[in-house]
């Protein structure tokens, strides 16, 4: 394993973190500085058009994987303003990434993206909150 | 028809399951991007924890270390974005969480596909 590549997985970690499953949602208890801190980090990933149709184009593909030379022709980009792109969403550890011969294949982390989803919930209880008023 | 970032967000599929176009992208981004500060994600959670689901200015001063104006600048922002409502009352503004637009974002960015 490569220093990089271990350095990536560090980075998935601190996202997805082991309790990904039990991302409180933001609705339910105030949260704190740190976790806020870096959750902002995730929000500011994918707070872009081009990466979040980034992350919609390999998720959508079939297979789940999606090679870096088969994304740069869904944009009026250069393929290193892409490839710029790519790095943001996997230091954010929503992408992860393998490289198998020329080319650099993508795939989402599930994991982050549900425990994104999962902050965003909102319990039914404050919805009726909400609506009855 | 123009919908509103949250409409956009609330008709799209999952992220993961069709590409979204570059108008949809471009509406949607900047729900993202308002919730991407530490400042604005607390305020999102200390509103919604607050009695009554509502807040003013003056119910949220206290959890930070900032002046009162940048407080309600984070909060102007939030709704601007459509993440938060708002309700002067008196002398100050109340606010609460929008939950469809929360609801909406997490349809959105969640439900991916187990991998093989």
């Amino acid at each position: 394993m490569s220093i990089q590549r271990a350095r990536d997985d560090l980075a998935i970690i601190a996202v997805t973190g082991p309790d990904a499953c039990t991302q409180p949602a933001l609705v339910s208890e105030p949260i704190d500085e740190t976790s806020a801190a870096g959750l902002a980090q995730v929000f500011k990933a994918l707070g872009d058009p081009v990466r979040l149709r980034l992350v919609s184009l390999i998720g959508a593909r079939q297979g789940g994987e999606v090679c870096v030379c088969d994304l740069t022709s869904a944009f009026d980009l250069s393929q290193p303003t892409i490839s710029h792109h790519l790095k943001v969403l996997r230091q954010a550890g929503l992408i992860d990434s393998e490289r198998r011969g020329t080319w650099v294949y993508y795939r989402l982390v599930p994991a982050a993206l549900e425990r994104m989803a999962g902050l965003l919930s909102v319990p039914v209880a404050a919805t009726h909150r909400n609506l009855s008023i | 028809m123009v919908l509103d970032p949250v409409g956009t967000a609330a008709c799209c599929p999952p992220l993961s399951a069709q590409p979204l176009s570059e108008e949809q992208a471009g509406q949607i981004a900047p729900l993202l991007k308002a919730l991407a500060d530490p400042v604005r994600l607390r305020l999102m959670s200390l509103v919604a924890s607050h009695a009554g689901g509502e807040a003013c200015v003056c119910d949220l001063n206290d959890a930070f270390d900032l002046s009162q104006p940048t407080i309600s600048h984070h909060l102007k922002v939030l709704h601007d974005a459509g993440l938060l409502d708002r309700e002067k009352r008196g002398v100050w503004v109340y606010y609460q969480v929008r939950p469809a637009a929360l609801a909406s974002l997490a349809a959105l960015i969640g439900s991916t596909p187990a991998m093989a």
